[in-house]
């Protein structure tokens, strides 16, 4: 018998009791939404946990913090010699180490100031990892320095009051230098305690560049970056390693030796995201101690792997439940059938070829269940999204900070859901497809027309 | 044609542990020649229905042999007695046995459909066994919608359509008036001498009994008497 004639027999049995049809397929219809919208909470909320770790820092970048000692418990800061190892390393495209001022800089313009992180960075690296200036250069010469984006924006006037910030906690345009910055005069103003008396130093520096807007929105790019020249400078004159601040009762740092010669800030950049698990292995075995957005990833989405098989577990409850449902619509129709296979069986009909018709049957009511559940559960997803944010909005009175989504729909979440319906209903139609070529011929033959 | 060797059977009733047999049929041997009508007559209970449904596969049984042109279906499981049925066997039941929501056309197509036969040539072969039969006008009307000899005459088109060498009928003219019985025979008669189709028909009825070259009798499952009929 030709599948072509097997579909057509299937389908001109359906149509001898549709309500009955109807209702299985609703029930299974039912159980697959159930499944998909109950795993696309876990797949939604992955989305956004992910999206959240994701935006608020380089997926391709790893930090290095340190590098574990010979005696195994402690870590010492990263040097040059490292930063050449990290160079070294296959697919790395830009290694960024940055010596951070140890206390804040006081820099002022005329009658404008402004407290701010103040680094020393290697500016071919800061480039080749997406460092861009909004405006002006880099610098060339020692006094030259290069300010953060929003720098300029937070230089407040000197006379400015307390409430100088509008709502948003930027500060009020009245208060604002207007002025233009490149090119201008920069004055440095760094502390340090002498002899109990606090002792300041003025260094003059000239603003040649600005750095681009951030990408994240959230973003503030407040710092300073000087040379290494005038760093020197501001440790002759505090006496300690970067600029450390003393107070009352503390003394120069013992280790100093160690901190002159370190970075702060190293950050490695690989040239793609499959490539940070590779470099992460590599320095783990070096023994330098890493942090990278893809480790985290990895824990989370392992996690969230869990849940989610958790969530479809108890989604294929349901459609085990409405495969109950298949079976006994399937048992019906071979007992209401008998007759007609007895027939069949009478004239030539093969026992197998009856067991695939009904068989095929079953899968018919399963996966038109399932497509019909995958396309309601898609509109319940979009639903969700929409109306939850709204419900939010109305019960708080403020819209949710976080961008979150709710329910998300993979590909592969109908692709599973189908492959799940097509088992079950498999297994659900067999029993009664094996019931029908179990059929008597004479029995069922006994009847009149 | 058909040749049986010692076939017999019997039948187990009531529950377990208090079943009783009641033997069928006992020590039949006979054999059906090519293009013969063979008649199997008896009174109720005499085992010839039994004997048919041992011929159609529809039981099996329990001692003896039954050959259907040179090959032991005894000795067949139900898928391959399946497959012999669809190409060698044609059926006409007393009840016509059509299925109910099948029009005329689809239950005449139906074994070329579990042939595996392409809906082209299933269509044209399907028209002219209707024509031949005279229903070609009503193909499209289901069983309840013809008239008893009508259906009988779409069951012999059924039969009809995978030119069976050997045709199986049990009581044919059981449900039909007497005109249309006389018309069935004459049908069956024709079949016989223009396509050389062997036939063996069960009947009680003395007119069907009377088309045969030969006729058994049964009784009590054993056959009494062979009757070479030499006006046919």
């Amino acid at each position: 018998m030709q599948l072509k004639d097997q579909f057509r027999f299937v389908r001109q049995n359906m149509k001898k009791n549709k309500t009955r049809v109807f209702m299985t397929i609703l029930a299974t219809a039912m159980g697959c939404a159930f499944l998909i919208v109950l795993a696309s909470v876990g797949f939604g909320l992955q989305k956004s946990v992910v999206k959240e770790m994701t935006e608020r820092r380089v997926i391709t970048q790893i930090d290095v913090h340190g590098k574990e000692g010979d005696d195994g418990g402690s870590f010492r800061p990263i040097n040059k010699k490292d930063i050449q190892i990290f160079e070294e390393v296959k697919d790395v495209k830009a290694v960024t180490r940055r010596k951070m001022l140890q206390q804040e800089g006081n820099f002022s313009i005329g009658n404008y100031q402004e407290p701010a992180q103040t680094f020393v960075a290697n500016f071919p690296s800061e480039v080749k990892a997406g460092l861009e200036l909004s405006e002006g250069r880099l610098p060339k010469g020692q006094d030259e320095v290069v300010v953060g984006y929003n720098f300029p924006l937070n230089l407040a006037s000197k006379d400015a009051p307390d409430d100088r910030y509008d709502n948003k906690s930027q500060l009020k345009t009245e208060y604002r230098y207007s002025g233009k910055l490149i090119g201008e005069k920069l004055e440095l103003t760094v502390r340090q305690l002498k002899d109990g008396k606090q002792e300041e130093k003025t260094i003059p520096l000239t603003v040649v560049g600005i750095s681009k807007k951030p990408t994240k929105e959230w973003a503030e790019d407040r710092s300073v970056f000087i040379s290494d020249t005038i760093l020197t400078e501001i440790e002759n004159f505090t006496g300690t390693p970067k600029g450390y601040l003393l107070d009352a009762n503390s003394e120069v740092p013992t280790d100093q030796d160690i901190h002159e010669n370190s970075f702060d800030e190293v950050k490695i950049y690989a040239k793609n995201m499959e490539a940070v698990q590779g470099i992460s292995d590599q320095l783990k075995d070096l023994k330098y101690a890493t942090y990278s957005v893809v480790n985290e990833l990895k824990e989370v989405n392992m996690i969230f792997m869990i849940a989610k098989a958790g969530l479809i577990f108890i989604g294929t409850i349901a459609i085990l439940i409405a495969s109950i449902g298949i079976y006994n619509t399937m048992t019906m129709a071979v007992t209401e059938r008998a007759p007609d296979i007895g027939i069949m069986k009478a004239i030539g009909a093969n026992p197998k070829t009856i067991k695939r018709i009904f068989l095929l049957e079953s899968s018919y009511i399963g996966l038109i269940g399932a497509l019909i559940g995958t396309l309601v559960s898609y509109g319940i997803s979009y639903a969700v999204n929409f109306a939850i944010p709204l419900i939010i909005k109305q019960a708080f009175g403020k819209e949710t900070e976080l961008n979150i989504i709710f329910s998300d729909i993979p590909l592969i979440l109908p692709v599973i859901c189908i492959l799940i319906c097509y088992g079950v209903t498999i297994i659900s139609g067999y029993r009664p497809a094996q019931r029908a070529t179990r059929v008597d011929v004479l029995k069922a033959m006994r009847r009149e027309v | 044609m058909i040749t049986i060797k010692k076939l017999s059977h019997d039948f187990v009733i009531g529950k377990k542990g208090r079943q009783t047999i009641i033997p069928v049929l006992r020590d039949i041997s006979f054999s059906v020649e090519k293009g013969e009508i063979v008649t199997i007559v008896g009174r109720s209970g005499s085992g010839k229905s039994t004997l048919l449904n041992l011929v159609s596969g529809f039981i099996h049984p329990k001692e003896g042999e039954i050959w259907i042109s040179g090959e032991k279906v005894s000795d067949m499981n139900e898928a391959k007695f399946a497959d012999f049925r669809i190409h060698n066997l044609g059926f006409i039941f007393q009840s016509f046995q059509l299925i109910p929501s099948m029009t005329a056309f689809q239950n005449v197509e139906l074994p070329l459909i579990l042939k595996g036969i392409n809906e082209g040539d299933r269509r044209k072969q399907t028209e002219e066994m209707l024509k031949k039969v005279g229903l070609l006008d009503y193909q499209d009307h289901y069983p309840g919608e013809l008239s008893g000899g009508q259906q009988q005459r779409v069951s012999i088109a059924r039969a009809l359509i995978i030119n069976p060498p050997l045709i199986l009928a049990d009581e044919p003219t059981g449900s039909l008036d007497s005109e249309t019985e006389e018309e069935l025979l004459q049908f069956i008669k024709e079949l016989n001498r223009d396509m050389g189709i062997t036939f063996l028909i069960i009947t009680h009825d003395d007119k069907v009994a009377e088309i045969g070259d030969r006729t058994i009798e049964l009784r009590d499952g054993r056959i009494v008497e062979e009757v070479r009929l030499l006006c046919n």
